[in-house]
């Protein structure tokens, strides 16, 4: 089974680890490949990151993806915009706005940690219906568990938990990501599906959320990359 | 006075184990007190004395290779990924950072091939 990892920062967006430190750790802990996920730069920086991500890709045999993370409207708008310029659009969730926003564009493939910083889990219904007809999966976050602590962590848990079972309704694709920092912060697809068989989801579920859910992802990502594609539910055909 | 060895229990009224072999990827070699406890402390942080006592958790003493930073822990059937749940909590050990990677899952000792 192929595993990735579609949720990993670093020195670019916030994090401690370089790129070659994220991919040698992911290829010990047995992933696929994985998704470097950055803030939106400006296209000098671009330039120099997909240069990074290429040589490190020939030197550890790993697939690297570049994603980037609107942290808020103008932001994702702006990234949604010039969607095949990039391979994967996540959105960081928390305010509802975002959250309703990334639900509705269907450029967007990940809706990270949608109860980031809330009491409420952050979706509902409306929205996770809008999810499941744009194919926008909805991220379960390790790091927002492994990091919290106490009445913190026992809110984030319900939320996830409140999350996981409405979506598992809507069948919205879930995917469980590290959400690392710096490459002591992930962890092996093992353990990944160990914490989603743990908020709810079935063993069968919780495998398709490391491995088949980004498999898809890929999928869209070459079709979004083709020539032909204009936009979502568009393409030329002759 | 030494304590009086209970008869062994039949097959079929024991309970049934797992084996979880992991290798701890660190900064510093972590000794097997330290691990102990840092496992014990995040599964009681996150599945609470009750929920632990269910796992029948315990990781094997003379099985942690210090070198390699290999070990085991024994669980039962029912409650592997608790088990490794458990596990993959564990960021730090004192000021080093730590990463937990599942090897294999077997019912017996043997059947994880450690040597």
């Amino acid at each position: 089974m192929n595993f990735f990892d579609f949720h990993v920062h670093s020195v670019f967006s916030g994090g401690e680890s370089n790129i070659e430190e994220l991919a040698s750790m992911a290829k010990t802990l047995g992933f696929k490949g994985f998704c470097f996920t950055a803030y939106p730069l400006d296209r000098k920086e671009e330039e120099i990151l997909k240069t990074e991500i290429e040589k490190v890709k020939k030197e550890f045999g790993i697939e690297i993806f570049l994603g980037f993370e609107a942290r808020n409207l103008k932001e994702l708008r702006n990234l949604a915009r010039r969607r095949k310029e990039f391979d994967v659009l996540l959105v960081r969730g928390g305010e509802i706005e975002l959250n309703r926003e990334a639900c509705e564009t269907p450029e967007v493939d990940i809706l990270t940690h949608p109860e980031l910083g809330r009491q409420d889990s952050g979706l509902n219904h409306t929205l996770v219906k809008l999810a499941a007809k744009n194919f926008t999966a909805i991220e379960i976050n390790f790091r927002e568990i492994m990091f919290t602590t106490k009445r913190t962590r026992a809110l984030v848990l319900k939320n996830i938990q409140q999350n996981v079972r409405i979506a598992k309704k809507y069948k919205v694709p879930l995917i469980i990501c590290s959400g690392a920092i710096n490459h002591f912060e992930m962890r092996d697809p093992y353990s990944l599906i160990s914490i989603g068989c743990q908020l709810g989801l079935e063993l069968k579920e919780a495998k398709e959320a490391v491995s088949k859910v980004p498999q898809e992802i890929i999928k869209r990502i070459s079709e979004k990359r083709n020539k032909n594609w204009v936009m979502p539910g568009v393409k030329i055909i002759k | 006075m030494k304590q009086k060895k209970l008869k062994i229990l039949s097959p079929t009224l024991r309970e049934k184990e797992r084996y979880i072999a992991f290798q701890i990827i660190s900064e510093e070699p972590i000794s097997y007190s330290d691990l102990e406890n840092a496992i014990w402390n995040c599964g009681l942080e996150f599945f609470g004395e009750y929920g632990i006592s269910k796992a029948w958790l315990w990781l094997v003493k003379n099985l942690y290779d210090e070198k390699k930073q290999i070990g085991v822990i024994r669980t039962n059937s029912k409650s592997v990924f608790q088990a490794v749940a458990c596990l993959s909590l564990i960021s730090r050990l004192g000021d080093i950072r730590v990463v937990p990677k599942i090897l294999k899952v077997s019912g017996t000792i043997k059947g994880l091939k450690l040597k």
